[in-house]
């Protein structure tokens, strides 16, 4: 019986009349025996103090009435205005409890007590301390973290104490110079641990040239090295790698990883080419960069707002927004692009993952919904211009002609299409008039879809035309010399209508003024004498006919037309009029067919400038829109429904510094985050680097310095590091990179003490080297080395087949990256995730690796090219191709068991047949190849 | 100095490499690794590198998956979910007519023929008659709803648990979750006969989470093993010739190693090495259906269907994780006009492959530990598509994508056979009768494997993700 009340409740809201039953009659001993352990149970451990979800607690009476995101949660006495009970019955948008639904015995109660007033007693009842308000609590945490989390106060810098006096004697003097170095060392010293010795120069000469470059050392220049392996020696090597374009390009790709580079846009509709045809102009600008060691606060500036800058850059600098603009584009959705760039630039470059924040504060991390939406307005300022803008000449000579020939005629039977559709809907719209006129006095029912209906000889109106018909008709008034009658007679019954219109007619008499009504007009209705409204309509519609224009069933104008043809001209024939859309709007009336077809021609033009010959490079850039704008938040971040409105600004965390209001605000957004004092650029910078060079991270969550992040192993040494890169460095990569390199603890061997590897066996204290696999671009381009065909001289241009080795014997940064087909041996060997930041690759060890390493035919072809090169430099003398084979892939000679189980191998294989093209130095070749050596640096 | 390669690396002997030497194969140190793995999984919570099986979070019901993909939505009113009430209403409008991708019309009844099968008396149409043999194993959901009357972000749902955002694949959750049984086979395989589904491979990707875990894909369209897995062979020289070859680069290693000890990395791939030496004839085993005698051949059908189902069974006998056998390229089953010709072809190809495979998971004892799930993106309108002026369709014989509500099935796993759950309204529109959310389904799938949906979790960007976001509900009540 109470449930049928309660039911009744939720549909009239009248529960003021209701009294709740005698349970409810002690409400403190009912609430704490019935309510508070259901609460407990099946709420609060996402909605209590340490966990609100939505903003929601349900510990408290207030946390009740105050609610969440979306307002109260507890309309006491009123169940059905009651947002919780709705979520527990499962009636409104949202359901709980997420684990499952409540028994029916248990909603009843929660029921029966929002009925009965929600009363509560003991903690969190009214009595208890105010629950501080969302903003409050926001603003409490936000200053909380900035004075107490390491990563939100700027890094100083620190000195490291001198070396311990139980450091080894014999090292002493190379670890004494450098700060980087005690810091380590004092580390070690901590844990009773000495440094692992220095690495053999051959290891140490192939790890230089792999980490700098991507690129094995040939033999010859490890040679050269190991003989004469001295401190000037190396820093001359150090120095001379850095310089090297090589160097550029192997760290271009990490930073590709980052900037979540690829060269499509993702999946794309029908006919859609998702080809980006300039990415690669964001590459290279990236390679460019990185060669001319462009101090880090400026390649960041660049990237993302050198459009802002004044006075303007040079062109090509504008292929550095390709930072921003080469994510996926989520097929078109503004908010999921808008999303995509600000975690790029919060995490990404700040280690900060303020991308949570986007359908409510953020959980953990200080980043309300507010700082979150303050970056969501730079971005939705901003737009990627309708055409491309150029940064470098067109080649000269015919092909450049014929490019710019065929992009005309591209781009005209663009326009012709597009004045066909034009022309097709218009027409149709002028043929059916009459049903216009009737839809917008007469609407017929609309089905679920809200369509406007279709006619019986299968036409349907337009819902552009009928807006455009209704917004003339519906302020006309009754005395308008065109419309009046119109206006006068729609509301009328069928047999009124005839009368009426007789009395209209016998109104103006035989010589009306014309402005009272068009004689046009009165002689279409004395001719016609329509008697219902579709009558009526009819009329209007032969009307519209008469004057639509000559293309679309109507008639030219003439010279001097008369003045009452030339007043009906002008409210139903020109363009602009009702069925007379503008052009602009023609692809509004495409059919389905001619909107595949106006995608295909756009397409076309986008292959065009990707594909053909003889176009310009341009830059995949951004620019801001006109008006910039700013956002509301999105509550729960639905774009529908609004919150409040936010200035552009950046994160509270970081200052709350509104940007410039009359652009995007992208400027200031890039300098705020190179800005000397913001703490977290240079240390996310800094630790990134390092993480590549040592294989582990100072941070072992890079993308994340936030409160849940992991805390640095080597506090100070971060700090100090970061503070000398902008202060000492002047924010140069290359200082960085060397600052590493040549420092002893990047030096040390990989090879660790077994007391090291137990008591330290992650190395979380950098007591040796780590041993590393080559990412996958380094160990094709070493397959490309190791064969002698890669060509360094090419750099730069359009991508091509990332898995091709020998019509491409280019750098694999070079292969173009379809973000929706990443090939599946890449994926197999970890490659980044297009479509999110990626500061360290994960690294998984399946058999699959090695079922590629065994078969593939990028191995299978790099082993022939090897023996082909092998016999042209050792011809056919098993012994010297050996020596040649384990020199071309390993860049060194084989030791003399190596040499002896070779040649026994080499003697006795022959009793199993091979095709002539994969003999036996074909094999020796890829079993070397196969190798453990050849995939790992120590 | 010493110039000597191997000068810095301490030529102490490992306890494994001191097994290598002495004899012991590397068979023996795949072994012990994979004991290893497997003991230390259950030890260390750091996020799974490997396909190494780990534990569940509980007993679970099932231990793979076959998801039937008729991709394309196919039309529940005409398979599973019965409408007399279309006939009563057949050329007229229905009182509730909800928006969907395009234009429909009046009710459409269904052209073909239910009748009542096995003792559950589960009702199915005369399209799925060797599916309906096995009618009292299934589970028929007739209350599916998703989100959106879309192709694209309701494949993304259903496969993803998000219709927009790059999220991992639910495969690759599970094999993230539990990585798999067999190492000498992929963990997630997609097979999709002539190419990729709608949306292609983001229907199995593994976006954030390790390439590991992404699906491999297999098309199932080519006959010669060599062409459904890649690299399963060498290209030129045969197994005789390359296992030679393999035992110099092993003997390289086991030198390589033994300076190296104490190195789980060089450990691992060397064990890596090894099976994926014998995956090249495992896998080319799995997925050679011609080993299998005619009479089976002649159940499932020589062809496509046949030929997928049939490995799938395979696969899963082998201890693959996940299989997805999608229906074929681009959305077959996506029927807005001539749906009566169209639906009635694409279950004939299917029909008989589903039930052989039904039968043999029956006849293998594999039934009980895997969940099979057939259905689509979403189901179909009860109401005619209308040509127009928003589609290409020329005459009024289809149905419109329905996203409201549609019907899966499933089978083994645990599930409660023999019975219907849910219900959409009198016409088939709309889920009405316990609604169940794409995401419920998943949380279910997920509970069937012994993985709890919100704790099955992976760190990225700063938050814990996981496939059902922040939904999904395990619905108990299809559990027997």
């Amino acid at each position: 019986m109470r449930t049928a009340v309660s039911y009744l409740v939720r549909l009239t809201g009248a529960a003021a009349f209701v009294v709740p039953g005698p349970a409810w009659a002690d409400a403190a001993r009912d609430f704490e025996a019935r309510v508070r352990p259901l609460l407990v149970a099946k709420c609060q451990e996402c909605h209590g103090a340490k966990v609100a979800e939505a903003g929601v607690r349900l510990d408290s009476r207030r946390g009740l009435l105050q609610g969440g995101d979306e307002g109260p949660v507890v309309v006491p006495g009123d169940a059905g205005k009651s947002r919780l009970i709705a979520a527990i019955r499962h009636t409104g948008n949202v359901s709980m409890p997420p684990t499952g639904r409540l028994s029916d015995d248990e909603i009843r109660v929660l029921e029966e007590w929002v009925i009965a007033g929600a009363p509560w007693s003991g903690p969190g009842g009214d009595e208890g301390a105010p629950s501080p308000s969302r903003a409050e609590e926001m603003a409490e945490r936000i200053a909380t973290a900035r004075a107490e989390h390491w990563a939100f106060t700027a890094p100083a810098r620190h000195t490291p104490p001198d070396l311990a006096p139980t450091f080894p004697d014999d090292m002493r003097e190379a670890w004494q110079a450098a700060p980087l170095d005690r810091f380590i060392a004092t580390g070690l010293t901590a844990a009773g641990l000495a440094p692992a010795p220095p690495a053999a120069p051959r290891d140490l000469v192939r790890r230089l040239f792999y980490d700098l470059t991507g690129l094995p050392p040939t033999a010859d220049e490890a040679d050269a090295f190991c003989a004469n392996p001295s401190a000037a020696a190396y820093l001359a090597l150090v120095d001379r790698l850095l310089a090297s374009r090589e160097h550029a390009e192997h760290w271009a790709r990490k930073w590709l990883d980052l900037a979540r580079y690829a060269d499509t846009m993702g999946y794309a509709f029908d006919a859609q080419s998702p080809l980006y045809p300039f990415a690669w102009t964001y590459r290279d600008w990236v390679v460019r960069a990185l060669h001319a060691d462009l101090p880090y606060d400026r390649f960041v500036t660049l990237q993302l707002a050198a459009d802002e800058i004044t006075p303007p850059v040079p062109r090509e600098d504008l292929a550095a927004l390709g930072f921003l603009t080469v994510g996926r584009s989520f097929l078109g959705n503004t908010h999921d692009i808008i999303d995509d760039r600000i975690d790029l630039v919060t995490r990404g470059l700040m280690g900060l993952t303020a991308a949570c924040a986007r359908c409510h504060d953020h959980k953990y991390e200080p980043i309300s919904a507010e700082d979150y939406y303050a970056l969501h307005g730079i971005f939705a300022s901003c737009e990627i211009p309708e055409e491309l803008p150029v940064i470098g000449d067109p080649p000269a000579g015919p092909e450049a002609e014929a490019f710019a020939q065929k992009l005309s005629e591209l781009r005209q039977a663009l326009t012709d299409h597009e004045a066909a559709v034009h022309v097709r809907g218009v027409r149709e719209a002028v043929a059916h008039a009459a049903d216009y006129f009737l839809e917008t006095a007469r609407p017929a029912k609309r089905g679920g879809d809200h369509r406007p209906p279709q006619l019986g000889d299968g036409y349907d109106l337009e819902q552009l035309v009928l807006d455009r018909l209704t917004r003339l008709t519906a302020k006309a008034e009754a005395t308008h010399p065109i419309l009046g009658p119109w206006a006068a007679l729609r509301g009328l019954a069928d047999g009124e209508i005839g009368p009426r219109l007789e009395a209209l007619v016998a109104g103006w008499g035989e010589a009306p003024d014309p402005q009272s009504v068009n004689p046009l007009v009165r002689a279409e209705f004395i001719s016609a004498r329509p008697s219902t409204l579709r009558q009526l309509a009819e009329a209007y519609g032969r009307l519209v006919a008469r004057v639509a224009p000559e293309w679309a069933g109507g008639t030219a104008p003439v010279p001097e037309e008369p003045a009452e043809l030339a007043t009906l001209r002008k409210l139903f024939g020109v363009e602009g009029s009702p069925f007379v859309v503008p052009r602009a709007d023609a692809m509004r009336l495409a059919l389905r067919g001619e909107s595949t077809e106006h995608r295909r021609k756009k397409q076309e033009i986008t292959k065009h400038f990707a594909t053909a010959p003889g176009g310009p490079p341009r830059a995949m850039a951004l620019v801001d829109r006109e008006h910039p704008i700013d956002s509301h938040v999105f509550v729960r971040g639905n774009p529908a429904k609004h919150g409040p409105q936010v200035g552009r600004r950046l994160p509270q965390v970081l200052g709350g510094t509104a940007v410039d209001r009359n652009s995007s605000g992208r400027l200031d957004l890039a300098r705020a985050i190179v800005d000397p004092a913001n703490p977290l650029t240079a240390r996310v910078l800094v630790n990134w680097a390092w993480t590549h060079h040592f294989g582990r991270g100072l941070v072992e969550t890079p993308g994340d310095l936030g409160l849940r992040g992991a805390p640095p192993s080597h506090p100070q040494l971060l700090d100090d590091l970061a503070r000398r890169f902008i202060d000492d460095g002047k924010w140069s990569l290359r200082w960085l990179h060397r600052e590493i390199v040549t420092s002893a603890a990047w030096r040390q061997t990989s090879a660790g003490t077994a007391e090291a590897l137990a008591r330290d066996p992650d190395n979380r204290l950098f007591g040796r080297a780590n041993r590393r696999r080559l990412e996958w671009e380094s160990w094709r381009d070493s397959l490309l080395a190791a064969a002698g065909t890669l060509d360094r001289s090419r750099a730069g241009g359009p991508g091509v087949d990332p898995l091709a080795l020998t019509s491409m014997p280019r750098r694999s940064l070079y292969g173009s990256l379809d973000r929706q087909d990443v090939p599946g041996i890449m994926r197999v060997f970890d490659v980044a995730n297009p479509d999110t930041a990626v500061h360290v690759r994960s690294h998984t060890t399946v058999p699959q690796q090695s079922l590629a390493v065994l078969n593939s035919p990028l191995v299978v072809e790099a082993a022939k090219q090897v023996a082909a090169r092998t016999a042209r430099e050792a011809g056919q003398d098993p012994d010297k191709q050996i020596v040649a084979t384990w020199r071309a892939v390993l860049s060194r000679s084989p030791t003399e068991a190596e040499r002896m189980l070779a040649r026994g191998w080499l003697a006795g294989i022959g009793d199993v047949p091979v095709p002539a093209d994969f003999g036996s130095s074909e094999r020796l070749a890829q079993a070397v190849l196969a190798s453990a050596e050849f995939q790992f640096i120590d | 100095m010493s110039c000597d390669h191997d000068s810095a690396h301490a030529p102490g002997l490992s306890r494994r490499a001191a097994l290598h030497r002495t004899g012991l194969g590397l068979g023996w140190l795949a072994a012990a690794h994979l004991l290893d793995t497997g003991s230390r999984a259950a030890a260390a919570p750091a996020p799974p590198t490997s396909l190494a099986t780990r534990p569940p979070h509980f007993a679970p019901r099932a231990r793979a998956v076959i998801h039937i993909f008729a991709n394309g939505g196919p039309s529940h009113l005409d398979t599973f979910d019965r409408k007399p009430r279309l006939e009563e209403y057949a050329g007229r409008e229905i009182p509730t007519h909800l928006p969907t991708e395009r234009r429909t019309g009046a009710a459409l009844p269904s052209p073909f023929r239910f009748t009542r099968h096995g003792e559950s008396g589960l009702e199915v149409s005369e399209l799925f008659p060797a599916v309906a043999r096995h009618a009292d194993r299934l589970l028929v959901v007739r209350s599916m709803h998703a989100d959106v009357p879309n192709h694209e972000p309701s494949l993304m749902l259903m496969n993803c648990g998000d219709a927009r955002l790059v999220r991992p694949s639910a495969g690759a959750w599970v094999t993230y979750g539990l990585g798999t049984e067999n190492q000498n086979l992929p963990g997630f395989v997609a097979m999709c006969p002539g190419g990729y589904p709608i949306k292609g491979p983001e229907n199995w990707r593994s976006a954030f989470l390790p390439g590991a875990f992404q699906g491999t894909y297999v098309d199932t369209k080519k006959r010669s093993v060599e062409d459904l897995v890649q690299y399963v062979r060498h290209p030129l020289i045969t197994p005789d010739a390359q296992r030679r070859q393999f035992d110099l680069t092993a003997a390289l290693d086991r030198e390589h190693l033994a300076a190296r000890p104490h190195d789980p990395q060089l450990e691992a791939r060397l064990v890596s090495m090894e099976l994926a030496w014998r995956m090249q004839f495992e896998a080319g085993e799995a997925f050679d259906v011609s080993r299998e005698p005619k009479h089976v051949l002649d159940r499932y059908g020589d062809d496509v269907q046949g030929r997928q189902m049939l490995i799938a069974r395979r696969l899963v006998e082998r201890g693959v994780r996940y299989v997805q056998v999608w229906h074929g390229e681009g959305q077959p089953w996506d029927s807005h006009e001539k749906l009566e010709q169209n639906h009635r072809r694409l279950a004939k190809e299917s029909d008989q492959a589903i039930g052989a495979l039904l039968d043999d998971l029956v006849g293998l004892g594999l039934l009980e530990s895997t969940l099979v799930l057939w259905g689509g993106e979403f189901g179909r309108t009860p109401t005619v598509e209308l040509p127009g002026s928003g589609t290409d369709v020329k005459e009024p014989s289809g149905r419109d994508h329905n996203h409201h509500g549609f019907t899966v099935w499933l089978a083994g796993g645990g599930v409660k056979g023999g019975t219907v759950y849910g219900a959409t309204d009198e016409f088939g529109f709309k889920a009405v009768d316990k609604p169940v959310h794409v995401h419920d389904l998943q949380a279910t799938m997920l509970h069937i494997l012994g993985l709890d949906h919100t704790k099955l979790t992976y760190r990225h960007s700063g938050r814990d993700f996981r496939l059902t976001d922040v939904h999904g509900t395990v619905i108990k009540e299809m559990l027997a």
